[in-house]
């Protein structure tokens, strides 16, 4: 008990450092931690294998993925003068906090039920055969999922040619012509 | 335990504020990636009170789509950056221009 609050204080403490910090570079590194103690909540749940694929995964790769991104986009140059409107801010803090209210009152009121713990077989092997057998064709779909992401990023990010020299090289060949 | 429902609901719940009214794209993508581990953390409880190992699959198939979600939501930023010199929304009119 005394361990699931301290996590708890923990991933809200980073969490709340990921929304307001002025820096992106803390935002990105305070949702790194943010992982990092939601890994440790899943281990804590007793979902071992989870746990160990949330540090690889969303800790280890996509957290660090950010902070590269930051380093090819210079940050610097755009300081933090920024405007900030203050209607939008309300609107969107209202919004969120009757959504934040509408889960608190379905969660309180199935509380009973949600935090009965049953689970029967925990185990990997469980969850392998299960992934393997009735769950194979998603899996299948997802790494093709993977194959066209890694494509789509590859064309998108690729650098273009310069227009005006698409144009020249145009114009060239229907000199040759 | 029960306390992690609520830590759940409020993870979501800050993405979505931060989603909302953060200026920049990097900061949005960032608290999108908050929302999907609030979603991760409440699959992981469903699984533990229900019983079912599918709710755990699920979360498995969660991490897939969110890595391909930022690969190309980071590629897309490099490519707007290329040619706007901006990484802001509002700096960004192109329908409205």
């Amino acid at each position: 008990m005394v361990a699931d609050v301290f996590l708890t204080i923990l991933t809200v403490a980073f969490a709340l450092m990921v929304v307001f910090s002025k820096k992106t570079v803390v935002s990105a590194f305070a949702l790194l931690m943010t992982l990092l103690s939601l890994a440790m909540i899943f281990f804590q749940l007793g979902t071992v294998f989870l746990s160990a694929v949330q540090v690889l995964v969303n800790a280890g790769a996509i957290a660090i993925l950010f902070v590269f991104v930051m380093m090819l986009i210079n940050l610097e140059q755009f300081g933090n003068n920024r405007e900030k409107s203050k209607v939008k801010l309300v609107i969107s803090t209202f919004t969120v906090l009757v959504v934040l209210g509408v889960f608190a009152l379905v969660i309180n009121n199935n509380i009973d039920s949600l935090s009965v713990v049953n689970l029967t077989d925990n185990s990997m092997k469980a969850l392998f055969d299960k992934l393997f057998n009735s769950y194979f064709l998603p899996f299948e779909m997802a790494t093709v999922l993977l194959l066209a992401a890694i494509v789509a990023s590859v064309v998108i990010a690729t650098h273009e040619k310069d227009e005006s020299i698409e144009q020249m090289e145009i114009l060239k060949a229907e000199e040759k012509l | 335990m029960s306390i992690y429902y609520y830590l759940a609901a409020f993870l979501f719940c800050l993405g979505l504020l931060g989603t909302i009214f953060k200026k920049d794209l990097i900061s949005m993508l960032l608290c999108l990636e908050l929302m999907m581990g609030g979603v991760a953390l409440l699959f992981i409880l469903f699984s533990k009170s229900t019983g079912f190992l599918d709710a755990q699959l699920m979360v498995i198939f969660t991490m897939i789509i969110s890595a391909c979600e930022v690969a190309v939501g980071l590629s897309l930023i490099i490519a707007l950056y290329r040619k706007k010199q901006t990484i802001y929304t509002d700096d960004i009119k192109i329908i409205t221009e």
